[in-house]
């Protein structure tokens, strides 16, 4: 077995912060999996998932946010059962019919971060406007629900509306009440975003 | 619950970066063909893939069984249609034909799970993808395995502490609202101590990574995955 034999090349202090605070966000997204709401409308069980998506944007950025969900998914592509339902494998992330969700969750944090702080500089979210906020999340959810939607149709062969129907308006309550908590928790001004 | 289990299968002693290759290769070709006749072969390779790997069927189904709901809920909403006929058989089968290689898919992916340790897919990621970005995502696949358990009994906890103050009374957004506050309140106290302890432990760029190699038995495995992705362009 190879050994390095280079110096020890130490990782920053501002970057080993905002990782651990990426991974461990990660395993709660994770963790969300198992807290489910009961909601008579859905198929599948409704988790507090997109909730962690959202505060990811909002605390961590466009850049460590972004990156905390794409941990999540290559966690779960290793096998950790971090899907709803609490599966995981790389085949639920290739082949499964809400796999669309999941694909554009790290794209919808990153753009969340990327509007509520302006750029890569963290703000405290509770700093940032109120409309600001809603946009920035409502535009999240849009781009989450085209993604499930789209990949549902193309994997499925039905057509956008047929995949509307299916996987995007039973779930469109609850989202909405996770977006509503999301804000909660900011004007709540209780988290410690650095 | 679908998770790793040690045995001394042959595929448990392959290479995780062939058994990906697999899956990769196996899933391009699933998802360019969705003839009958395709599907019959995708099916045997599949029965092929779990009886090598010693895969459980009916217990990796029970697994899976939130996405086989939708998957059969898609030929359904296909063959719906709003006036006569009402329903369209032809669009239905269609659909169930897409759904049917989606559980190929999952089935197949379910022998990577059952004989991948976690260790294995870090040094895979690690060694796959290059530099500091490689770095980090490997490390963090390994931290969410060694958290999962400790933010899910976080979880846990403050949705019982909640039920025990009639939490469970109030409406929802103000659940929701608990339940995210303290489980990122939590989180994050747990993730800066971490940090801390990472940098403690001289937490750097370039460590030590596991071994990991090819041998002889990875190159069918290799070349299989190989012929699966051409067949993808037939």
């Amino acid at each position: 077995m190879a050994t390095e034999r280079s110096d020890v090349d130490l990782i920053e202090g501002d970057v080993v912060h905002a990782f651990a605070r990426a991974a461990l966000l990660a395993a709660l997204m994770g963790a969300a999996a198992i807290v489910t709401i009961p909601y008579p409308l859905s198929p599948a069980p409704v988790t507090l998932q997109v909730l962690v998506v959202f505060l990811a944007g909002l605390y961590l950025g466009p850049l460590w946010g972004g990156a905390s969900i794409v941990l999540y998914l290559a966690a779960g592509a290793a096998g950790a059962p971090v899907f709803s339902g609490m599966t995981g494998g790389p085949g639920v992330l290739l082949a499964e019919p809400t796999a669309g969700f999941l694909w554009t969750f790290p794209v919808a944090a990153a753009l969340v971060g990327l509007l509520v702080h302006r750029g890569t500089t963290l703000i405290d979210p509770a700093d940032a406007s109120l409309p600001l906020v809603v946009g920035s999340l409502g535009i999240g959810l849009v781009l989450i629900y085209a993604g499930g939607m789209v990949w549902f149709s193309w994997l499925t062969g039905t057509s956008i509306v047929e995949a509307g129907f299916a996987v995007a308006v039973p779930f469109v309550p609850a989202d909405l009440l996770k977006l509503a908590a999301a804000i909660a928790i900011v004007r709540s001004g209780r988290i410690d975003p650095t | 619950m679908l998770t790793y289990e040690p045995g001394d299968t042959i595929v448990h002693r392959l290479d995780p970066r062939s058994k990906l290759a697999v899956q990769i290769g196996f899933a391009a070709t699933a998802l360019a063909h969705t003839t009958p006749r395709a599907l019959v072969a995708l099916s045997a390779l599949t029965a092929v893939v779990l009886v090598v790997a010693r895969v459980p069927l009916l217990e990796t189904l029970y697994a899976y069984r939130f996405a086989l709901v939708i998957l059969a809920l898609g030929p359904i909403v296909a063959a719906a249609t709003l006036g006569s006929p009402w329903i369209d058989l032809d669009s239905g089968l269609t659909t169930a034909l897409a759904s049917y290689r989606v559980l190929l898919i999952l089935l197949v992916s379910a022998a990577y799970v059952r004989t991948t340790p976690v260790r294995h897919s870090r040094a895979a990621i690690q060694r796959t993808i290059p530099g500091k970005p490689g770095q980090l995502l490997g490390i963090g696949v390994a931290l969410v395995f060694r958290f999962l358990p400790v933010l899910q009994s976080d979880m846990r906890t403050i949705r019982d502490a909640m039920a025990a103050r009639l939490g469970t009374e109030r409406g929802a957004v103000d659940r929701l609202t608990t339940l995210g506050l303290l489980g990122l309140s939590r989180t994050f106290d747990r993730a800066d101590r971490l940090s801390l302890a990472l940098q403690a432990r001289c937490f750097s760029w370039n460590p030590t990574l596991p071994p990991l190699s090819f041998s002889r038995r990875d190159a069918p495995v290799l070349s299989l995955s190989i012929v699966l992705v051409l067949t993808a362009f037939l």
